[in-house]
């Protein structure tokens, strides 16, 4: 017998770059939470490595290779979907992200070995390892949580818990208390606090990508026309040759991915293939992925040939939100009153002027992506989330926040809108220990005039 | 009166009622040992049964086969479903009472029950043997022997009554303590402590202007609490209600430095929703006014019930301070306020059955456990009254979960988070609140019982027929197409976007504006005619389709829990011995003892990291 319903995922290779990563499902939903991102006609065998791919939706994400362990043979007893993809962590997080959408939690602490315990799978002599491995880790994730609780970002999650008991403590006296003579709060004013809640979750949900942006690496995609330079750039940062510079238009059609740090941050370039209509099948299929990278792209370098007369780039520049970085290439072979023409077409923009193929200005590049990445992030210093379960649960609390403010503008009756809230209250709980009926019936008898 | 019994019952209030009536219905020898015949079920404070989550819980008892809803329709004054602008699962009734009816008509049905002998007398020593309940010692009649002794003492074990600086020995006005008891379980290891709870005054009808005041009536439609009552046409007399002014503020205030609740002559703790008017004033000095309730206490009764005004202050500070209140200018006192401290036995110390822990076959309910309220009394009594029948008969425990009743979060309530103030139940206590409705008690529990003997066949019947037709017609309307000709009028009328194919009826009924009632017409003609047999059918029709989302998921957090809930934790098992669990954990739970996984992960401070340590623990041994 089980005594765990749930289906946990949880990377169980080491975090960061590496050849391959394993990510592991186990519980009794494995199989159809996996199902959903790989395709249709998949035929799971127990024990047997079989290739296939990640999909969301119809956009590929990666090439994998899925090993099935058949309940109750596998580690944790349960059945167990093991998924080998490449070890980058941006594939790593949308596989495990997928999932989660999908239904899956992301484990505890030291579940795996947990549950392959209580299901009997790990003999008793063995016990005690378990129990203090998993109180080893359990500790160490309070420690994390209680360092985490005691900076400025603690202070704004006790305030967002608090107001969100306030929240509830406010309809939970309409519902229990409405023969009190006291005033009901009007659903507006309910909404308008739920929202200032949000208000204050976004910002940490931001900041937990802006810290993992950092441990992972920023992604930064190189875009421009053809043969702009875009592979040379690349090689001017990474000072060596590996990607084939030609002068025909089109040469590059993968999109390669390669690192470097400055500043502190990881730079994960990726170059793609120019962009242009074609009717080059291979290379259309590498024009389609470089708006895939575009779209993921935490930074964009744009590179422009201040040769060339200039294109309509503006179609490139997806999302206005976006992090962009005009470059004007090619100032070694360019009169400086076209580049000055050049400025002045993108004042709106951070420019910069460079020579990618003499390695001109290459390091005021850095710096100034640098500059670009940490600028609009406020308080990065200061406020972190940094743990997948914390964020995952800042999540949870904030979508279900969601719901419970459009149940109430739907006019759905309270307990229905504090049914939503009370499940919010009980994600942020996951990082900040649990509330009790009793911490809400205090808040009311504190600051209500309760009793006739 | 023979001096062997299979069940006593101590205590003749509501919970000693409804624990003697079950014993002796489940086929026991059953003895009621009460101070006063004629008390039975007397209300010592409000007059009235029900109100908000207590509503719920009357339904409840209704449907194991308790007595308090069919009591309290017979003889209510006036009826009202509370809450009626929220959602279905908070609607509740409450009733006005006929005090001096519904404890007259209680003790007929106490005197007149097969099985079930009443003793006027009083218990003051329980007598124990290898940890088993084996008799009880009474004033007047001696040793009388048992299987299973139950407490139900209410307010009386070592009673004091406080009205200024005089302090009364009793159990409720004009009635005398009881002694004895606390002491003898206090010497066999059960722990007491004290609590506090206090009454308005009761005025003279005569003296009271009700044109000053604005008279409040029950529904015009008033709705019974028992399913199982018919032919329901109770009165609608009206409660006034007035409020008080700086004025009889300040005259309360001035005697605050001799009244026994600021000069600490009242050691035990109180109710914070049911605060005394000095409380009240102190607590929330920016309100200049306090709404009172005066209600009737029977049928043409010359006395009133000030509800919202119990307090302990001098009786010459009480009637000069009610004097300056409108209405009430020349009101004259029948009884004064009072507050009232007793004994009372953490109820860590019970098992979910409400045995004790430390003594076999003794069952503690009702006021004792650290509860307040006639309805939280009675459910307890009843649950009491089962499980010590069930015990002596070698039958299984009968124990209610949270997800099934508000009488299961009560008690669990009360085990795991052992109260220090009186317990009142609340909806916001149970988290299946949704699931958990007053309309719907009697389809959650009266196959229990029936199965246990304690619900009539005839009644249980009933509800077999109303879920009958209630599943019929949701599936019906489920699996069944109807075209846009059909739904259309009904949407165009109610002004909502009508359809431009063939839906099933679901569909409909999930629009925020629209209700099962309003197409219930396009039915089948035998459907209508089946559903049109019950009354509360329709709503719990549209309920269960409107909110199936929130139903549901209620539902998989209850089936996400349930193996926790019936883990079971071996009675023996020393938690101090777990080292991989928290000091503060394992004190807790050394101290509660929780019989299942499911009660520890509710005790506070003991973590999620804790219970999978316990769980480990557990597993090895």
């Amino acid at each position: 017998m089980s005594y765990i319903n749930s289906t946990i995922i949880a990377l169980s290779t080491p975090p960061g770059f590496g050849a391959i990563a394993v990510i592991r499902l186990s519980g009794a939903e494995s199989i159809s939470i996996v199902k959903q991102i790989i395709p249709g006609n998949f035929v799971f065998i127990p024990n047997k490595a079989t290739f296939t791919q990640v999909f969301d939706n119809k956009n590929h994400i990666d090439d994998i290779v899925l090993t099935y362990f058949k309940s109750p043979n596998s580690y944790t007893s349960e059945d167990i979907v093991e998924i080998s993809c490449h070890g980058s962590p941006y594939i790593v997080e949308k596989i495990i992200s997928l999932c989660t959408k999908r239904g899956a939690s992301i484990a505890q602490p030291g579940e795996f070995t947990k549950r392959a315990f209580l299901n009997s799978k790990i003999d008793l002599s063995q016990a005690e390892g378990v129990n203090s491995l998993i109180h080893a880790k359990t500790k160490a994730a309070h420690s994390s949580a209680r360092n985490l609780l005691d900076g400025k970002t603690g202070a704004i999650l006790k305030d967002i818990k608090s107001q969100l008991i306030d929240a509830i403590t406010l309809l939970e006296l309409e519902l229990d208390f409405s023969e009190e003579e006291i005033e009901f709060t009007s659903t507006k004013t309910i909404t308008n606090k739920l929202n200032n809640i949000n208000a204050l979750i976004r910002p940490l949900l931001l900041n937990y990508y802006f810290g993992k942006m950092l441990k992972d690496g920023v992604k930064t995609g190189i875009i421009g026309a053809p043969n702009s330079g875009k592979s040379s750039l690349m090689n001017a940062f990474l000072q060596d040759e590996r990607v084939i510079v030609s002068s025909e238009p089109g040469t590059t059609r993968d999109s390669i991915e390669e690192s470097f740090k400055r500043g502190g941050i990881q730079f994960r370039l990726i170059d793609t293939a120019g962009l242009r209509t074609t009717n080059n099948v291979i290379e259309n299929m590498g024009i389609d992925r470089s708006k895939q990278t575009i779209k993921h792209a935490d930074l964009l370098l744009l590179l422009i040939d201040s040769t060339k007369p200039i294109e309509a780039f503006d179609k490139y520049i997806l999302n206005p939100d976006k992090k962009i970085i005009i470059i004007l290439n090619k100032m070694d072979i360019c009169e400086s009153k076209v580049i000055n023409t050049l400025k002045q077409h993108f004042n709106k923009y951070n420019t910069i002027v460079i020579s990618a193929k003499n390695h001109t200005n290459i390091h005021n590049l850095a710096d100034l992506m640098v500059k670009t990445v940490k600028s609009g992030s406020p308080n990065f210093d200061e406020i972190f989330i940094t743990h997948q379960r914390h964020f995952d649960a800042l999540i949870k609390t904030e979508k279900n926040i969601d719901i419970a403010i459009e149940s109430a503008c739907n006019n759905n009756p309270s307990e229905f809108v504090v049914t939503d809230l009370r499940i919010a209250l009980n994600h942020l709980d996951e990082i900040l220990g649990k509330t009790t009926n009793d911490d809400i019936l205090n808040n009311i008898f504190q600051n209500f005039c309760i009793g006739k | 009166m023979k001096h062997k019994y299979d069940i006593i019952v101590v205590g003749g209030g509501h919970a000693g009622a409804e624990a003697s009536l079950a014993a002796a219905r489940l086929g026991n020898k059953t003895l009621l040992i009460t101070l006063d015949k004629n008390g039975i079920s007397r209300m010592s404070c409000n007059p009235a049964i029900g109100g908000l989550a207590k509503g719920h819980l009357v339904a409840e008892i209704d449907a194991l086969g308790g007595e308090m809803g069919k009591l309290i329709d017979k003889t209510g004054l006036q009826f009202k479903i509370l809450n009626k602008s929220k959602g279905r699962a908070v609607w509740s009734p409450r009733a006005q009472a006929d005090k001096i009816q519904y404890s007259k008509t209680m003790s007929e049905t106490v005197t007149s029950q097969n099985n079930l002998d009443v003793l006027e007398d009083m218990a003051i020593k329980i007598n124990v043997a290898n940890h088993v309940i084996s008799s009880i010692d009474t004033e007047k009649n001696g040793t009388i022997s048992c299987k299973s002794l139950i407490l139900t003492c209410g307010t009386f074990l070592n009673g004091k009554m406080f009205i200024g600086d005089n302090v009364y020995e009793g159990g409720r006005w004009g009635e005398r303590k009881s002694y004895g008891l606390t002491e003898s379980l206090n010497n066999h290891g059960i722990e007491s402590g004290r609590l506090k709870t206090g009454t308005p005054p009761r005025i003279h009808k005569d003296s009271i202007n009700f044109s000053e005041m604005t008279p409040q009536h029950g529904d015009p439609d008033p709705k019974p609490f028992s399913f199982q009552t018919t032919n329901f046409a109770p009165p609608n007399i009206p409660c006034y209600i007035t409020k008080t002014n700086p004025e009889t503020h300040k005259i309360i205030y001035n005697v605050l430095d001799i009244s026994p609740l600021f000069t600490g002559a009242i050691v035990g703790s109180g109710p914070r929703y049911c605060p005394s008017i000095e409380l009240k004033l102190i607590r929330f000095k920016e309100k200049h006014s306090h709404l009172l309730f005066v209600e009737p206490e029977w049928l043409n009764s010359n006395q009133y019930y000030i509800n919202g005004y119990p307090t302990s202050i001098p009786l010459d500070a009480q009637l000069k301070s009610i004097r300056t209140v409108p209405g009430l200018k020349n009101a004259e006192f029948i009884q004064a306020g009072y507050a009232i401290e007793y004994d009372y036995f953490p109820s860590r110390q019970l098992y979910r059955t409400l045995e004790t822990k430390n003594i076999q076959n003794l069952y503690l309910a009702g006021q004792i456990n650290g509860t307040s309220g006639y309805e939280e009394a009675a459910a307890l009594g009843l649950i009491a009254g089962i499980n010590a029948s069930q015990k002596i008969n070698k039958k299984e425990p009968f124990i209610l979960e949270r997800s099934e009743s508000y009488i299961g979060v009560l008690i669990d309530d009360l085990i795991t988070k052992n109260p220090t103030e009186p317990y009142r139940m609340f909806t916001s206590r149970a988290e299946y609140r949704l699931l958990l409705r007053f309309d719907n008690a009697d389809r959650r529990l009266s196959t229990k019982g029936y199965n246990l003997g304690l619900l009539p066949k005839q009644a249980y019947e009933k509800v077999v027929i109303k879920n009958q037709v209630i599943n019929k017609t949701i599936n019906h309307i489920r699996s069944t197409f109807y075209s846009p000709d059909k739904i259309n009028d009904i949407l165009i009328n109610k002004q909502e976007n009508p359809v431009k194919s063939g839906v099933s009826l679901d569909k409909i009924i999930k629009r925020q504006n629209i209700h099962f009632s309003d197409i219930i017409n396009i039915l089948p003609n035998n459907l209508i005619s089946e559903i049109n047999q019950s009354a509360s059918i329709k709503e719990q029709i549209d309920i269960d389709i409107k909110y199936e989302g929130y139903i549901k998921r209620n539902l998989d957090l209850i089936e996400s829990v349930k193996n926790h809930e019936h883990y079971k934790i071996p009675k023996n098992i020393q938690f101090s011995d777990i080292q991989t669990i928290t000091h503060e954990a394992r004190e807790k739970l050394d101290l509660i003892k929780p019989e299942t996984l499911g009660q520890a992960s509710r005790i506070s401070g003991v973590s999620p990291a804790d219970i999978t340590s316990l769980m480990i623990y557990l597993k090895r041994k």
